[in-house]
């Protein structure tokens, strides 16, 4: 019996309700252009888990990796959820870098 | 280089991807929720059992996280139909169990109020409607 993948199976669980958890907050404080860096993050500690010799480490570095790099897709529907009144909305953002760029791009939803 | 994080970055982005979409499609037009739920949890505790089985560390990581994932995905049945209710996500009329909640809940709607860009700004019940439009 091989418990790894079980193991990381739960982990990968527990990590992607917290995506929930961060996109929802993430997006009432910081707004939903954030999106191309939080993405960029995901890409980054994905490439990085190639350089960890370390099982675990690897394994759970690509698992946050990739939860990074779905919740960046969710940002945009969230902000409208928000608006809608089905999430408290904030009016105070703080916005990214470059964010009058970001929001001329068609933010990612899957 | 060590594989382990790409193929595990790789099985969790399309588990949620796949999840996110079949669940949706699937509560759609399926007249129950428990013949979904009862397909996803077999596909689920069969993957895990495949995880378990192997000793290659690569397919027991891709199989463990697909596997929690359907596992999830069979719970999510329940919480769709939940937004359905609420109006959160879109009713399909044509669906005898959609259909019913139509008529039970007033809230249900086939608009998916989702659809659009967001504003910056909130906006009432009548606006979110013509926004969509």
């Amino acid at each position: 019996m091989n418990f790894f993948g079980f193991a990381l199976g739960i982990a990968t669980l527990l990590i992607i309700g917290l995506g929930f958890v961060w996109v929802i907050r993430g997006e009432r404080y910081f707004g939903y252009l954030w999106w191309p860096y939080v993405m960029g993050l995901g890409i980054l500690l994905i490439a990085a888990s190639l350089f960890v010799n370390n099982l675990w480490s690897s394994a759970l570095l690509g698992v946050i990796g990739a939860s990074l790099a779905w919740g960046s897709t969710e940002l945009k529907e969230q902000a409208v959820r928000a608006e809608i009144g089905w999430y408290p909305f904030h009016e105070k953002k703080i916005l990214p870098p470059l964010a009058k760029s970001i929001k001329k791009w068609k933010a990612p939803h899957l | 280089m060590n594989f382990i994080g790409l193929v595990a970055a790789v099985a969790t982005f399309f588990s949620i991807w796949f999840g996110h979409v079949a669940v949706r499609k699937v509560e759609f037009i399926s007249p129950t929720i428990w013949m979904p739920t009862v397909i996803f949890a077999i596909a689920g505790i069969t993957l895990e059992w495949f995880s378990l089985s192997t000793s290659n560390f690569l397919l027991s990581a891709a199989f463990g996280i697909l596997g929690i994932t359907l596992l999830w995905d069979a719970l999510e049945f329940t919480r769709q139909q939940n937004r359905i209710k609420k109006g959160h996500s879109p009713a399909n009329p044509q669906n005898p169990r959609h259909a019913r909640l139509m008529r039970e809940y007033p809230a249900v709607t086939n608009l998916d109020l989702l659809k659009r860009d967001p504003l910056g700004k909130p906006v009432s019940p009548s606006e979110a409607i013509k926004l969509i439009h």
